[in-house]
């Protein structure tokens, strides 16, 4: 009969072999539900019909965050468009390697009215964040931004 | 046997086993506690190239053109422009971007820091399924080895002598660390995550962070 101390390390191997990740999509946090998804370009034309509900969109991932994975930006239907799915720290981290690869990312539609100083300071810790300069002078008044607060993802 | 003598070869041999793991999460956790700084399972190299400019026309064309002027392999998996003048080139885990107008463009190649990378891929339990529950086993042999190493020793050095000044303290530490991060003068109740002295929340979440509707 093995020792069962061998037969502990022996499941723990396989646990970790087993656990390997797969090729394939990939799941982030709670996934995506059967929902069809609405178009970004949809979304950003009446932003205001779904604030504050679950909205499932998919498209391409055209940045994720630089320092944490935090945030990917998803690039919808229509060029020019983005709309950045915010996720919690460390519950879901993307890697850079996403960057490029189509998703599909589910949440809660969020508006935010920011006042200029708030803008300026968004856009000072975005560029804080990538490594770039910020240009605060294009900012010149108060803005409305978007986003989607994520709570589970699907990257092909 | 008796109860101490089990004890202790439970102990040792429990803590030759989660050796390993203990030194991997111990290392991410050093790594991942200072992500404000850094990316600590990724790191960026970029290059940047000029190239004839680009007249600003469909997507297509302009992909085809620059793959040509920055000498490409071959035409990208994916792209996208966020203005009519800047086209995003997606290839297998590398991209570049560029100024079609200016003529400039950044090639960014994403490269897992070594070793790092996977002992983070683990601590932060991102492959799911079953390694949730060797995690979870594994949290287990750690509770055990807390409890049982208090009773490894007997007499002035075990847990009835020095032990318990030192073991007292180990668990007086983190309750005035929590009482100073947590707690104010006038308070009612503990304060959310985040919002202590030493709250530790993303930057970003302090102040609204929004991709902007373009």
């Amino acid at each position: 009969m093995k020792h069962p101390l061998s037969t502990t390390i022996a499941v723990l191997a396989f646990a970790t072999i087993a656990a390997a990740p797969a090729f394939a999509a990939t799941r982030y946090g709670k996934g995506v539900s059967e929902a069809t998804p609405v178009k970004l370009s949809e979304l950003m034309a009446k932003p205001d019909d779904y604030v504050g509900k679950v909205v499932k969109v998919e498209g391409l991932i055209t940045e994720v965050c630089p320092k944490r994975g935090c945030w990917i930006n998803v690039a919808g239907d229509k060029e020019f468009q983005t709309i950045k799915v915010k996720v919690e720290d460390g519950v879901i981290v993307f890697p850079l390697t996403d960057k490029g690869k189509k998703v599909v990312a589910e949440g809660t539609f969020k508006k935010m009215e920011l006042t200029k100083e708030q803008a300026i300071a968004r856009a000072e810790h975005e560029a804080e964040e990538k490594g770039t300069k910020c240009d605060a002078s294009k900012i010149t008044g108060p803005q409305t931004v978007y986003q989607i607060m994520g709570v589970g993802a699907v990257v092909e | 046997m008796n109860w101490r003598r089990l004890n202790n070869v439970l102990h040792r041999d429990l803590g030759y086993l989660a050796a390993g793991l203990t030194l991997v999460y111990a290392i991410s956790g050093v790594a991942l506690n200072h992500r404000e700084d850094w990316n600590p399972s990724w790191k960026l190299q970029v290059e940047t190239r000029t190239f004839a400019p680009v007249p600003v026309s469909d997507r297509d064309t302009m992909t085809a053109a620059l793959v040509e002027r920055l000498a490409l392999p071959g035409p990208p998996k994916s792209s996208f422009r966020s203005a009519p003048h800047l086209v995003e080139l997606f290839y297998e885990r590398w991209s570049v971007k560029a100024d079609a107008t200016a003529g400039t463009a950044t090639i960014e190649k994403p490269r897992g820091r070594f070793a790092l990378r996977e002992m983070n891929f683990l601590h932060l339990n991102e492959p799911k399924g079953l390694w949730t529950w060797a995690a979870d086993v594994y949290a287990v042999i750690l509770g055990f080895l807390a409890i049982s190493g208090l009773f490894v020793l007997k007499g002035k050095n075990g847990l009835s002598g020095r032990g318990k000044w030192l073991a007292g303290l180990g668990v007086v530490l983190p309750i005035l660390a929590l009482f100073f991060l947590l707690w104010r003068p006038g308070d009612s109740g503990p304060r959310g995550e985040g919002e202590g002295r030493g709250g530790g929340r993303h930057r970003g979440d302090v102040r609204p962070e929004a991709g902007t509707a373009r």
